[in-house]
């Protein structure tokens, strides 16, 4: 399992997209708009460190979103049905999916926090910037899950558009890049009950020095079961087919 | 040296799939080694390269051949995993920028990479040109003296003539000769001199066309 994790981070640091989409897109946007609220408090914050939170958080799951749903090309060009011919358990090969997928979270958080520091001169104690760093690493599950469900389950052709609207509507909606404190009221409820606003909460309240809400917790912890059994159906069934 | 032939559509992949573990027979059982198909490809003991496997975009001819070698127990060594597979001067390419002759070699070298007691290519040298293909027979004669059991599915039949001790004739699922090349002629009713193409037609249209040939092969089977 340690070689095919290798090689798949090896082939990750090869992938230009990755770099677009979780690095140059959330710093770019930082960069430009989080001027805008500068003088603003979101989500019990200044302003440039709860966007900053937001925006790395809108990486990571671009990311991750990424990386599962590529399985959806491996699959179809028989990649998969490769290693199933050698001594590698199936169920690695989706463990390992899982984890690199994750792994993108990590890349986003550190460069827009660069950015946030040096453009705002947003200041967190090491261990707080730690602490980030793990909780948005932890709180990508759901979404790694959610990749994996559209990778196992779609075709190619069907599993881009997919996760590119996945991933825009909860980011949008989930206030990841336009806080949602700036969301009409309805709108607003419904960024609370959306995961992408819950794993940023983890975020912004281990900034702010509190622990995770528990009812952000429960969200993503229901999100997070939602996803996994997609997860599970579309790999059984994609076993299944062949 | 095993030979699968058969038309389009005689079930020859779908065989292979049944014998590696990769689809459930609807009846009966297979067992590889003494052990349960699946089993025994988890135990390192088969490598294949299947018609509808591929390798993903991103990866060079030597993280391939090095994941491999890392998930089989009994690898070859790196260096000669590309020469037998004709791959020396390749190793750092990108799987996704290699020529369909190439990519063939590169997935040569993946089955070929865990040393495995089976061999199973299925129709190993399509899109190869003809050196590739000579070299690509030669490497797999040698593996197959050394002890190893290969098994490949060809519509090339000259080549099953050339290198199979057993040659196995599929049509619509059933097997319909089994036996050395010569065999093979002689069941099909057809001269020794005659081209195994010509055993081959007369093995797999019988049933349809109803020749004589196919009458005596199959009072023969």
């Amino acid at each position: 399992m340690r070689a095919y994790l290798r090689f798949e981070l090896r082939r990750l640091a090869r992938d230009p997209r990755l770099m677009f989409f979780s690095v140059i897109g959330p710093v770019a946007t930082y960069l430009i708009f989080s001027g805008w609220s500068a003088g603003d408090r979101l989500e019990g914050l200044a302003a440039p460190v709860a966007v900053m939170i937001g925006l790395a958080g809108y990486g990571a799951v671009a990311g991750v979103l990424m990386v599962g749903s590529a399985v959806s090309q491996e699959r179809a060009a028989g990649w998969l049905h490769q290693l199933r011919v050698t001594p590698l358990p199936p169920g690695q090969v989706v463990a390992v999916k899982a984890l690199i997928g994750s792994i993108t979270a990590i890349p986003p958080v550190i460069t827009v926090g660069i950015a946030a520091s040096v453009q705002h001169h947003v200041e967190l104690s090491a261990g707080r910037w730690c602490a980030l760093l793990l909780l948005m690493w932890a709180g990508t599950v759901p979404f790694a899950l959610l990749g994996l469900a559209i990778g196992y389950g779609l075709s190619p052709q069907i599993a881009v558009p997919v996760n590119f609207l996945a991933f825009l509507a909860l980011s949008v909606l989930g206030g990841l890049l336009a806080p949602a404190t700036y969301f009409p009221g309805a709108l607003r409820h419904l960024a609370h009950a959306l995961p992408t606003y819950r794993y940023a909460e983890l975020g912004w309240r281990s900034a702010a020095g509190h622990p995770p809400a528990p009812a952000g917790l429960a969200v993503l912890a229901a999100w997070t079961l939602l996803f996994a059994a997609a997860a599970t159906w579309a790999y059984r069934r994609s076993t299944v087919r062949r | 040296m095993v030979a699968l032939l058969g038309p389009n559509g005689a079930g020859k992949t779908t065989t292979i799939s049944i014998m590696l573990g990769l689809a459930a027979p609807d009846a009966g059982t297979v067992t590889l080694f003494d052990r349960p198909a699946a089993d025994a490809v988890r135990a390192g003991r088969a490598g294949a390269m299947l018609q509808d496997a591929g390798f993903v975009p991103g990866a060079t001819v030597r993280d391939v051949v090095d994941l491999a070698r890392a998930l089989y127990p009994h690898p070859l060594d790196t260096e000669s995993i590309l020469a037998t597979a004709g791959l020396e001067g390749l190793a750092s390419r990108r799987v996704d920028r290699l020529s369909a002759g190439e990519t063939q070699r590169a997935r040569f070298a993946f089955a070929l990479a865990g040393d495995p007691d089976l061999l199973v290519l299925d129709e190993p040298t399509t899109g190869m040109d003809v050196a590739a293909r000579q070299r690509f027979w030669t490497a797999i004669r040698a593996y197959a003296a050394d002890d190893h059991t290969v098994l490949f599915s060809t519509h090339q039949l000259h080549e099953a003539d050339d290198v199979a001790d057993r040659v196995v004739v599929l049509t619509a699922g059933r097997i319909v000769a089994d036996g050395p090349p010569a065999e093979i002629r002689a069941l099909a009713g057809v001269g020794t001199s005659a081209s195994l193409d010509a055993a081959f037609l007369a093995l797999t249209t019988g049933p349809v066309a109803g020749g004589p040939a196919t009458r005596t092969a199959e009072t023969e089977h």
